[in-house]
């Protein structure tokens, strides 16, 4: 499970995350929304344990980042917006290496790597060097290191972004099978159908703040709009409805 | 072995051995030019320590003395350099490395984190003493017949010599980081800039050169050693590290210094790491927030750039280098740094005190004129790799933009070469005026220098702007990557080609005129027409490398974009 607890992260004056709480149970896939900047990845990356919090609290499976920060992270499988990979190291390399992070040893590793490069269809990739994936392939890569140690928490910025069509199929079905084997999975996307047609519950969070929360259904009654469409939901809670002057600009 | 520190080191490992066995075009030829640079600098330098040992074998115990003191002088350098470097390493390696992202989310315990980190500052902070310190020591081993336990010792002494100036500069980037506000954490480097130039002309007013010239203001032969040893200190490492070398030269075991070096290495060690583990992590997320943009309102650059009489096209592309520029601090911190070796560099002509060479004074000074003309020129050189060469490729993933612009290469080129060439002509203009004046030299010569370096500018700009064309790496994380890449090494050996046949065009006539002046003797027709005819060479091979450098960076430019 994740839970963050009254998350707050200032920069000088200004606050990107203020006092933003989430729970996400064991099990379920919970959706975090908001528009470009409004402090999404800031609260992934603390979860994640990469920056900071000036004040409040995150746990990952029951272990507080701050103070139990490796038990923490051993349970936490993290995809950030911007994944860093070693270039000049083949996929195989690359995710041997990860493996060992996590303290995974022996001769299961080289079966559990190559499960996941064939779950990723990356397998005839392995010896290959990064530098020549494609975005796409690079994304699946640093979701194979993401599981390979079979995190009992997901937080994932962005899962969909440069995947081909196929690629977001398989994305999803990892997704689902995961938290049906009890793995807790927090998706921040901008893809508000994978939002709807996927998560058990949702967080909308505007200007550092959490505007909406709840199932995808008490999310759409709390914007009390008639449209069933969570576009139109997102756009009424953000304000970015009004976008009239498209027409004129363009 | 996956829970040692070492596990950690792993991927940098596997990428070297990758990039090894993955050979790309020009491997062999940057190979044999790093390679032939590397050995050269190698043998001149053992040769160098050996025959200097030699010379002073011939002054027993006075000679044994300025060996000794010769080792911690070496050690006092290296001091300064490595403490320098391990504050610039350890910004990167701690704080601005793109590995970190994986690494700080993965269950990696911070002591092991550190002592991966560490170790890799101090090995890329003291690559390169090592490189030379062991010419050096191989030098002085082999002049002075030093028995094994010299070579052992050398090993037992650089290491523990290394890591405790890198960990003080650590120390500092960790403080630095943590103290400053985070939005400036690149802009460290600057602060460090002006605190190695402050530490160079502190050193060099250390050294007080010129003195040792002067045997008269001396008090006495004491006074002159006391002058050469005023900054060996026994509380610093070097001193301890000459010491020890020394004791072992001659045969012997120096074992306070050898504790010394050890103790204090690893309780710096120890109390580095009690330091990371408090303070790194805030220090991390600090560095995570976005730089501040510097120079933010530059709106009179944008007023200035609009009396300029250059198209609009230029008149942007100018406008954008300025601004990228000044808004990149290391850029111009880099600049700050080289100003003060220029500052250096002319206050050393200011006390070197030639017209006490009886008789000899007026040749000697005509000499430095083309030997500081040959500086200006490497300092040119050196500018213009560092900062011209590198100018194409800093457009980066964005080069796009210009290439799908209705810009022609042409332009965008020659707009570079402008942007380069102003402030890189004035510098040296300055420099060689400079000191010419404070030298004090022949009114003729001061002229003919003076008119030299514009076209030495035109020629090395030109040439550093075309090549940097041909020979582009947009992949370059910074400036200093691609000053360093195979296009850069070629630029500095065709530098300093052009930079010979430049003084020997220019120095033939200039010295034929003055010997003829020095007789009063009026030049032969002959000789005149040869002297204009030498000069025209030196203004046509100006031209030539100038214009023909820009031509072919035009060129490839186009193919690139065909």
């Amino acid at each position: 499970m994740i839970a963050v607890h009254n998350l707050v992260k200032q920069y000088g004056k200004f606050t990107a995350v203020d006092g933003v709480s989430l729970d996400v149970p064991p099990g379920e896939i919970h959706g975090f929304l908001g528009p470009n900047g409004a402090g999404k990845t800031t609260t992934l990356r603390m979860i994640a344990g990469l920056l900071k919090p000036t004040s409040g609290r995150v746990e990952v499976n029951g272990h507080d980042v701050a103070k139990e920060p490796e038990l923490a992270k051993a349970s936490l499988g993290f995809i950030p917006d911007r994944p860093f990979i070693y270039d000049k190291l083949t996929a195989g390399e690359f995710l041997r290496f990860h493996a060992g992070l996590y303290g995974l040893d022996g001769k299961g590793v080289m079966d559990r790597v190559h499960e996941m490069l064939d779950l990723f269809e990356l397998r005839r990739w392995e010896n290959e060097l990064v530098e020549s994936f494609s975005h796409g392939m690079k994304q699946r890569l640093v979701m194979c290191a993401a599981f390979l140690h079979r995190p009992r928490a997901v937080a994932v910025d962005e899962p969909m972004v440069g995947l081909d069509p196929r690629g977001a199929r398989l994305i999803k079905d990892v997704f689902r099978r995961m938290s049906e084997r009890g793995v807790a999975i927090l998706m921040s996307t901008h893809t508000l159908e994978v939002a709807q047609e996927m998560c058990q519950r949702l967080s909308i969070i505007l200007k550092g703040k959490i505007v909406a929360q709840g199932t995808v259904d008490e999310v759409k009654k709390l914007a009390g709009g008639s449209d069933d469409h969570l576009t139109s939901v997102f756009l009424r809670l953000t304000g970015g409805s009004a976008l009239q002057e498209i027409d004129e600009a363009v | 072995m996956k829970g040692a520190f070492t596990y950690l080191l792993l991927p940098h490992l596997w990428s070297s051995r990758n990039r090894a066995q993955r050979r790309e075009k020009g491997d062999g030829v940057r190979a044999l030019l790093f390679g032939g640079v590397g050995v050269g600098v190698f043998i001149a330098l053992f040769y160098g320590a050996a025959w200097l040992t030699w010379q002073l074998q011939d002054y027993d115990e006075l000679g044994d003395y300025l060996l000794r003191l010769g080792l911690s002088w070496i050690f006092m350098t290296f001091l300064a350099f490595l403490t320098f470097s391990g504050i610039v390493t350890a910004l990167s390696t701690f704080f601005l490395s793109d590995d970190l992202r994986l690494l700080l989310t993965a269950p990696v315990a911070s002591r092991r984190l550190f002592y991966a980190r560490f170790t890799r500052t101090v090995s890329q902070s003291s690559w390169m003493v090592v490189v030379f310190v062991t010419p050096i020591l191989l030098g002085v081993g082999v002049a002075d017949c030093a028995p094994t336990r010299f070579y052992v010792t050398s090993i037992l002494t650089i290491v523990p010599f290394a890591i405790i100036p890198v960990a003080v500069g650590t120390a500092c980037t960790l403080l630095l980081v943590n103290v400053f506000p985070a939005r400036r954490a690149r802009d460290l480097l600057m602060l460090m800039g002006f605190l190695f130039s402050g530490a160079i002309v502190i050193l060099l007013r250390m050294i007080r050169p010129e003195q040792l010239v002067r045997a008269e203001s001396l008090p006495d032969v004491t006074g002159f050693f006391s002058t050469l040893q005023s900054p060996v200190t026994p509380l610093l490492p070097s001193f301890w590290a000459g010491e020890l070398l020394f004791a072992s030269l001659k045969g012997g075991w120096d074992l306070l210094h050898a504790g010394a070096l050890w103790t204090t290495a690893l309780a710096c060690c120890v109390g580095l790491r009690a330091a990371d583990e408090r303070w790194h992590f805030s220090g991390y997320s600090r560095s995570q927030e976005a730089p501040k943009a510097r120079f933010a309102h530059l709106r009179a650059l944008d007023v200035m750039a609009r009396f300029l009489p250059l198209s609009p096209v230029r008149r942007q592309l100018l406008v954008k280098d300025v601004k990228i520029f000044l808004r990149d601090v290391s850029q111009w911190s880099q600049l700050l740094l080289l100003l003060a070796l220029m500052l250096i560099y002319l206050y050393n002509f200011r006390v070197l005190d030639l017209g006490r060479i009886p008789y000899m004074s007026g040749f000697v000074k005509n000499v430095y004129a083309f030997v500081n003309l040959a500086m200006a020129g490497f300092v040119l050189s050196t500018v213009a790799v560092r900062f011209v060469f590198p100018m194409v490729s800093a457009e980066g993933p964005a080069f796009w933009l210009v290439r799908k612009s209705p810009i022609s290469m042409h332009d965008f080129l020659w707009s570079k070469f402008w942007t380069g060439l102003f402030p890189i002509l004035l510098l040296t203009e300055t420099l060689t005026i400079a000191a010419n004046e404070l030298l004090d030299v022949d009114p003729f010569l001061k002229i003919v220098a003076a008119v030299a370096v514009v076209f030495l500018s035109l020629a090395l700009v030109g040439l550093a702007a075309g090549l940097g064309a041909r020979y582009p790496r947009f992949t370059a994380d910074n400036p200093s990557q691609v000053a360093g890449s195979y296009g850069g090494v070629a630029f500095m050996i065709l530098a300093v080609l052009f930079l010979i046949v430049m003084i020997v065009l220019l120095a033939w006539p200039s010295t034929t005129y003055l010997f003829y002046q020095l007789r009063h003797r009026p030049i032969g027709t002959g000789r005149l027409v040869m002297m204009g005819l030498s000069f025209g060479a030196a203004v046509a091979v100006s031209l030539v490398t100038w214009l023909h450098s820009m031509r072919s960076g035009v060129r490839a430019l186009d193919a690139m974009s065909n």
